[in-house]
């Protein structure tokens, strides 16, 4: 029996709406980059936490398919929604979420991240995690259309996305931070404070998939 | 905008605007902690003036460094290291053993050591304010240094 069309038209209303969902997580995730240090929030922490839950989104059809292989049904209704007010509700939250949400709001929390590096400056801080969270969520379609260009469609698609993540973080990312560290190691020399914990850094940052087979090796 | 473009220009951006600017300022602090006498500080903040100038040039170092070997060779962090401790130890302690030789020989004469050594605050003074009235000269020396140092780069 074919389930009632306003079952399959939920359905499609909320696959519809998992790349709006995405893209809050990764608004989200750019608000968590400034909670704590940059490596807590990197890995483990609330950044890690929504990047995570962007990606599930984007993959949630390959997510989806494993359903058959434990004996549940699932079949994914394929083609627009029917119902008149259902597909209003879906274009109109798409529309906010990608006009309102991700075009303005993220650009202003962006804008506020600059003065609060400024800010933390002042106290003696450090500016350099206020300023990556401002660069990260002035680059979320970039990052959503990373992500989906990552997506293998395969059953394994959330892994091979969080794969391909760490290979980009690994291979291009770190080598630029370690430009910066650099940078850190000769402000750390001339305000008296350890280089070579930053000297290290550098180095790991150079050979951070020499250091995954290292520890791969280990094993 | 990307967070790739956005992380790459931040980086090219301090390395080769401001830090080159700060070293001017980290040379001038020099001239003025060494006008004072604490000759343990002007060093620290001379060598960090030089070291701003050549933020580029410690990055292709350390990529040399990292780039003897694979990728994905287990041994690369080890040989990196290996690496580090291998030019520090044959490049640069030759160099700075040759500065304590000249050191050396200019305290073995004793009486030059009293006419021009810095904790002497006649000399100091002196020897303070002309270089006050350089520090534009001394980064333009710091930056030659720095230009020809470019040939060893490869």
């Amino acid at each position: 029996m074919a389930p009632p069309q306003l079952i399959t038209d939920f359905m499609r209303l909320m696959l519809l709406l998992a790349p709006s969902a995405a893209i809050i997580c990764l608004v989200l995730a750019g608000l968590g980059l400034r909670q704590g240090s940059v490596p807590d929030a990197l890995v483990g922490g609330n950044f890690a936490k929504w990047m995570f839950w962007a990606i599930v989104f984007l993959t949630l059809p390959q997510l989806i398919s494993w359903f058959p292989s434990f004996g549940v049904p699932a079949s994914l209704p394929s083609g627009g929604i029917g119902t008149g007010w259902m597909a209003n509700l879906q274009s109109g939250l798409a529309n906010f979420v990608q006009n309102f949400l991700l075009t303005r709001l993220a650009t202003s929390f962006a804008a506020f991240f600059v003065l609060r590096a400024i800010l933390d400056t002042v106290q003696g801080g450090h500016p350099l995690p206020s300023i990556l969270g401002a660069m990260f969520l002035l680059a979320i379609q970039t990052t959503l259309n990373l992500i989906n260009r990552y997506n293998s469609g395969a059953s394994t698609a959330t892994a091979d996305v969080l794969d391909s993540l760490w290979n980009y973080l690994a291979g291009t990312l770190c080598p630029i931070a370690a430009g910066l560290a650099v940078i850190g190691a000769i402000w750390n020399f001339v305000s008296h404070r350890p280089v070579l914990p930053m000297v290290g850094a550098t180095l790991g940052l150079l050979t951070v998939s020499s250091i995954w087979k290292l520890i791969t090796t280990m094993m | 905008m990307s967070f790739y473009n956005g992380l790459l220009n931040l980086t090219n951006w301090a390395g080769n605007v401001i830090m080159p600017t700060l070293g001017a300022l980290f040379i001038a602090f020099a001239v003025i902690q060494f006008a004072r006498g604490y000759h343990h500080l002007y060093s620290a903040w001379a060598y960090g003036g030089l070291m701003c100038l050549m933020v580029s040039g410690l990055l292709r170092m350390f990529e040399k460094f990292t780039g003897q070997l694979g990728w994905n060779n287990p041994d690369l962090y080890w040989n990196s290291l290996l690496n580090l401790v291998d030019w520090f130890a044959n490049v640069i302690l030759p160099v700075y053993a040759g500065m304590h030789v000249a050191v050396g020989a200019l305290k073995f004469g004793g009486l030059f050591e009293q006419q021009v050594h810095h904790q002497f605050s006649h000399t100091r003074h002196f020897l303070g304010a002309i270089l006050c009235l350089m520090v534009s000269g001394l980064l333009r020396l710091g930056e030659f240094f720095v230009t020809r140092g470019t040939a060893g780069v490869r």
